[in-house]
């Protein structure tokens, strides 16, 4: 006796921290279960205006500005030259801003982006997949993805051109 | 402690078995062993005397850790703070059951300072919280360790039961018969023999000693209970995996096919049907203030994705799963995705109106045309007229700068720009608005806005028929859409403790052992519980060898229980 049982003993213990672990891990880290600044970015399978599907794997290695808006949203609207201005500028430096609609048809998207003059990529989240794995309530709200795929940092509200700039040079750091 | 205990205990029995250190009764033959000042009137029979497997010299860290759990009294402490903890959590609404309740500042709104600190120290998600978890593991790894425990010492000394045990071990039970028996020894335990196997005993005899036993198995009742417990707790843990639980609340507009996020199921809203109860079906409080539904049924088809699910530049293509109508109580279920009624919303919602290009002049009408509020289409033709859809507005306003905008992105007051290109017009066309909803047509002032636009001598207008040519989604169902696939395992855990309950409730492990030795029976009796039937049987049984006793002569601080 004693000899034998005390591998079982180890066993069944590092069973218990095992699964006792994961459940006071999930319980800790788990969380919301809405991205926060640092988590990794959710992934995304959108409709683009262009009329391909896109996921952000596509622009793996680049730093990404997400921006959720709609067309009725007056901030949202008030926000797009200054996105546009900063595409043009970064565009070249692996940096990519891209839009996304929430829940509207195509019709008000492409004419939206007319009206605005804007060709950033932009794609339209109709069944409001990525609102939902984003955890998006208020519009707009923009997530600023680095290289890596993580999330620096979440702005709500509507952006400005010079914070917006401030805010992408960090990102390219 | 008074006395220092000595640093090896001698734990060899007079009948030369060596035990194990922590054995109150020796393992072979039954004698108490230890200081006879600490023996006491009756024998300790809890797991029969033999030591736990923690119970051990010199213990190592891992062996302190397993102590710790193997302790019965750290259990029902987890237990006592488990309850206090999980009484916290019922003071205040848990956030899990908020829908769209914003919770930083709920609770100070709604219960003031109170409420604010209950937030604050994290109580709004008790059971999901770091503390309570680790108190279930805690527990889980308690009832693992207590029962192995003890559980496999108690199997193996009662599977390796000795007949004859010494005098003090049946003289210090709780039931105890010392008599006189003239016959020989052998030959009134053959005798005895029948009777107690007619009462169900296994009955081993060694010469004049006898061991009879019976329901050994009721002793595993309580272990059985743990497997359960310990099945019951791994699936509550393992709903947090991906893809065991699921609980959602979704909206469905009558009429449309709605993808259940996260899954491949679609499900339409064929049909929402709402009664309320009457003013005399009502208590006389509530006549004239209420409105209290009596009914309210779904009829969901349910429809699952077959191709081109994931891939967003292709429409899926679904096959009806299964049909249900869904009431309160009555779940739509397939294969474990359950929809439950959960609310309505009776705003009807526009969907299309089907209206006619006229012309007002010569009052000739060119076509009806199908103008969807969602992805309409953008050409349409109407007899020599060609219109292009220039703009949609779903909840049309002006802006700061008197700009047409949407104000939302609902269907509140829908309007429309077309250019009509055709005979009788200029080249580049003639721009319309079209305000499907009558309400908007006049509080827009539509026919203002398209003389401004085509001049007062145009002559084409839009116009709805009658009402067959206006789609509405009538009504909104809202329903709760649940997975919960550790639910059987939860239930199986339920089960097996049941059982385990049945084991140890309904059966009562009892033994009796004998010796007949210079013309003296030595009678001792254990059974766990009901020790006032068990005693009655023992007088039955020797009744049957012209044995007759008195009930309450074989208690000895048995007690009447």
């Amino acid at each position: 006796m004693g000899k034998a049982r005390k591998p079982i003993q180890i066993v069944i213990l590092f069973l218990i921290v095992l699964v006792g672990g994961y459940a006071i891990g999930s319980s800790v880290f788990g969380g919301s279960g809405k991205p926060e600044e640092g988590s990794k970015a959710p992934a995304i399978d959108l409709l683009g205006l262009d009329g391909l599907g896109h996921t952000l794997d596509e622009y793996k290695g680049k730093a990404i500005v997400l921006n959720f808006w709609g067309s009725w949203c007056t901030p949202c609207v008030k926000e797009m030259p200054a996105l546009q201005a900063q595409w043009e500028k970064w565009k070249d430096k692996d940096v990519v801003v891209i839009g996304i609609n929430v829940g509207e048809d195509q019709m008000t998207v492409e004419n939206f982006v007319k009206q605005v003059n804007i060709d950033f990529p932009i794609l339209m989240d109709t069944g409001r997949d990525a609102v939902r794995n984003y955890g998006i309530s208020p519009l707009p709200t923009t997530f600023f993805i680095n290289a890596k795929g993580k999330i620096d940092s979440i702005h709500i509200g509507q952006l400005d051109l010079d914070s917006l700039d401030d805010q992408i040079g960090k990102l390219v750091d | 402690m008074s006395e220092r205990e000595a640093f090896i205990t001698n734990t060899k029995c007079e009948c030369g078995h060596q035990n194990p250190v922590g054995t109150v009764l020796c393992e072979a033959c039954g004698k108490p062993l230890g200081k006879e000042s600490d023996w006491g009137e009756n024998l300790e029979m809890r797991y029969d005397g033999v030591a736990r497997r923690s119970q051990r010299v010199n213990p190592s860290i891992i062996d302190r850790v397993w102590n710790f759990f193997s302790s019965v009294k750290i259990a029902i402490y987890l237990i006592v703070l488990t309850l206090l903890g999980s009484m916290l959590g019922t003071i205040f609404p848990q956030e899990s059951t908020f829908l769209n309740i914003d919770a930083s500042s709920y609770y100070k709104q709604e219960y003031g300072t109170a409420g604010d600190i209950y937030y604050k120290l994290g109580l709004s998600h008790t059971y999901e919280s770091w503390w309570f978890v680790t108190l279930l593991v805690m527990i889980g790894a308690s009832l693992v360790i207590c029962s192995l425990d003890r559980v496999l010492p108690l199997y193996k000394a009662l599977t390796r039961q000795k007949i004859r045990k010494h005098r003090q071990f049946l003289t210090r039970q709780k039931a105890v018969l010392v008599t006189e028996v003239q016959e020989e020894p052998e030959a009134w335990v053959a005798r005895v023999v029948q009777p107690m196997r007619k009462k169900g005993y296994r009955v081993k005899t060694d010469g004049g000693a006898l061991l009879a036993e019976k329901h050994r198995f009721s002793r595993w009742g309580p272990y059985v209970i743990h497997i359960g417990l310990i099945i019951f707790l791994l699936a509550v843990l393992a709903r947090g995996l991906p893809g065991l639980n699921m609980d959602q609340h979704l909206a469905f507009p009558q009429g449309e096919i709605t993808q259940i996020p996260d899954t491949t199921y679609y499900l339409k809203n064929e049909k929402f049907t709402v009664e309320f109860y009457t003013d005399e079906e009502m208590p006389e409080e509530f006549r004239g203030k209420k409105i209290l539904p009596k009914l309210f049924q779904t009829k969901a088809v349910l429809y699952k994705c077959t191709a081109d699910c994931a891939d967003p530049t292709k429409e899926p293509q679904l096959t009806e799963a299964t049909t249900h109508n869904i009431q309160v109580n009555s779940p739509l279920d397939y294969k474990g995705l359950k929809a439950y009624q959960f609310d309505y919303d009776l705003t009807p919602v526009l969907r299309s109106v089907q209206p006619v290009l006229k012309n007002s002049t010569t009052g000739e009408s060119y076509g009806k045309f199908k103008l969807d509020m969602k992805n309409p289409q953008r050409t349409i033709t109407a007899g020599p007229y060609t219109m292009t859809l220039k703009e949609k507005y779903m909840d049309f306003g002006l802006n700061e700068d008197g700009q047409p905008i949407s104000k939302s992105p609902y269907p509140n007051a829908p309007a429309f720009l077309f250019l009509i290109q055709g005979p009788n017009l200029p080249a580049e066309g003639q721009q319309y608005f079209y305000f499907p909803k009558q309400v908007d047509k006049s509080q827009f002032q539509q026919v203002a806005i398209n003389d401004k636009l085509g001049g007062s001598n145009r002559f084409l207008e839009l116009e709805v028929d009658n009402m067959s040519d206006v789609d509405f989604s009538e009504s909104t169902t809202y329903l709760n859409i649940r997975i919960d696939r550790a639910m059987p395992f939860v239930w199986l855990g339920a089960a097996i403790v049941m059982l385990g309950l049945i084991l140890g409730f309904y059966w009562q492990h009892r033994r009796i052992w004998l010796t007949v030795i210079n013309g003296e029976l030595i009678l001792g009796g254990h059974t766990n519980k009901n020790w006032f039937g068990f005693r009655r049987e023992i007088v039955f049984i020797l009744e049957k060898v012209d044995m007759v006793v008195d009930e309450k002569s074989i208690d000895n601080g048995g007690g009447l229980t």
